[in-house]
């Protein structure tokens, strides 16, 4: 089963397909479409999707969904973005918590229970209660990727998550994204999306895809 | 010969596209609340008292002082002018028509847009550069359920509470400069009474909640537009307050003309 297909993308002068297949870990790297968020962008419905070229995301064709049934869908999938996107004014914990807030029926009690299972899993600790000005980067990208899986969802789409961490928290960090327990009970497909990757994350990735002077290649 | 019509032609296009998306986004956030989830209500109506408060209880002493001075100042011409005409009971309609029904709304709306108006453009407008708002959409989190309806509801309230407060303090300042012109305070009150009708009262309210809801809409709608970068932000405020005072001006032109 496919978690997400990109068909006919635009590459330079050609087109090319990238597939990644569920319960695998995909990157691409180099200078992608739109930049390095523009993969993630156009699977997450948030970019347009290029004239002839479609994008499958868990079975669903993104850009055919209306954008309460995107907002929706989106919630079945992880999101890092680049930068982690942390609202400022809000702690760490305050932040992994909002995706549960607004987009869930959950209730406060029940909230307060998912949030603790969450910042345990990615070691958050005493730090949940900073704000991002105060946290340092591997904590922000942490309180970013505990974030993104609040929901338990079988798909995580990262973009640039490794910028500025050491290649053993960037491994750890991987780790930890793959890890959790899905309801098909196998690891969780991963799709990241950089300019690099740290030498230690290469051999984890079932696949390396590098976008250069308008060419795709795969297994890079 | 036709560049300036068509200059025109794409000015006017521009800007009834532009009218268009304003109006389908004030839309889309009067129904926002009814998918709030629950716990989402909570956090929204915490944001709402953090910026009603700055909104509104923190501009109190500025409303206070404006409506007293300017009351004070056009109560005490009037009451000497009008005295002399042996007309004073003119000054019900004076203090009713100009300070209570047009100043009033109209200062208040003015006060909010300069503080708080430019303060919540800059703040969406850095959200979205900072890749906040794009962070929350690709999340499945609605920006407008955060961002948007606590400072749309919160501009609201302010408005129409800062308007009630600028007229109930007009009032106060025109009875004293009256009774220091030497008219009776139940002169004052009797005069002013007679000109205001349940009418006013509510056309009044109606008016601040007008105005509170372009002054709700409009700078949120600017900063969410942000696109390129941080040299944007200051842009978007500028916008967001130029138009809503244009806003605010025509829809009290629009009140006079057809109330």
């Amino acid at each position: 089963m496919t978690a997400i297909q990109f068909t006919a993308l635009p590459m330079g002068d050609s087109r090319a397909d990238i597939r990644v297949p569920m319960h695998h870990s995909v990157a691409v790297t180099g200078d992608t479409e739109g930049g390095p968020d523009g993969l993630v962008g156009m699977a997450l419905g948030l970019d347009p999707i290029p004239p002839g070229a479609q994008v499958l995301v868990l079975g669903e064709d993104v850009s055919a969904l209306k954008r309460r049934d995107l907002l929706a869908f989106r919630r079945r999938v992880g999101y890092v973005p680049a930068g982690d996107g942390l609202m400022q004014n809000l702690s760490l914990a305050e932040n992994v918590a909002l995706p549960l807030r607004f987009g869930s029926p959950l209730t406060s009690a029940a909230i307060a229970s998912r949030l603790k299972v969450v910042l345990a899993v990615v070691r958050l600790g005493g730090a949940a209660t900073l704000r991002p000005a105060d946290a340092d980067v591997d904590q922000r990208r942490r309180a970013a990727v505990a974030r993104a899986l609040v929901f338990d969802p079988a798909l995580v789409v990262m973009a640039q998550p490794f910028d500025g961490l050491s290649a053993r928290s960037a491994a750890e960090l991987l780790e930890t994204v793959r890890g959790g327990e899905v309801a098909e009970g196998g690891r969780r497909t991963v799709f990241i999306v950089g300019s690099d990757l740290p030498d230690r994350i290469r051999p984890r990735l079932e696949a390396v895809y590098r976008v250069a002077h308008g060419t795709l290649t795969p297994n890079a | 010969m036709t560049a300036p019509v068509t200059t025109l032609g794409q000015f006017i296009t521009r800007q009834v596209t532009l009218g268009g998306a304003l109006a389908r986004f004030f839309v889309h956030t009067l129904g926002a609340w009814r998918t709030l989830p629950r716990e989402g209500r909570r956090v929204a109506r915490r944001v709402l008292l953090n910026q009603v408060w700055f909104t509104a209880l923190q501009a109190i002493p500025l409303v206070v002082v404006l409506a007293s001075i300017l009351s004070f100042l056009v109560i005490s011409q009037a009451v000497a002018e009008l005295g002399r005409l042996n007309a004073t009971e003119y000054l019900g309609t004076l203090m009713v028509v100009a300070i209570v029904q047009e100043l009033g709304p109209l200062l208040t709306a003015l006060i909010v847009v300069s503080r708080s108006g430019t303060a919540i453009a800059a703040e969406l407008a850095t959200n979205t550069v900072m890749g906040e708002v794009r962070a929350l959409e690709g999340m499945g989190i609605d920006p407008v359920h955060y961002l948007v309806l606590p400072r749309f509801g919160a501009a609201l309230v302010s408005v129409v509470g800062l308007m009630i407060v600028f007229d109930v303090v007009a009032l106060a300042a025109g009875l004293v400069a009256a009774t220091a012109n030497d008219m009776a305070a139940v002169r004052y009150f009797e005069v002013v009474l007679r000109s205001l009708s349940t009418r006013d009262v509510g056309l009044t309210l109606a008016k601040g909640a007008v105005f509170g809801l372009i002054v709700g809409i409009v700078p949120s709608w600017h900063g969410l537009r942000v696109r390129r970068g941080p040299t944007e932000v200051p842009i978007a405020a500028s916008r967001a307050v130029v138009v809503s005072i244009v806003g605010v001006f025509i829809a009290a032109a629009l009140f006079v003309m057809f109330i």
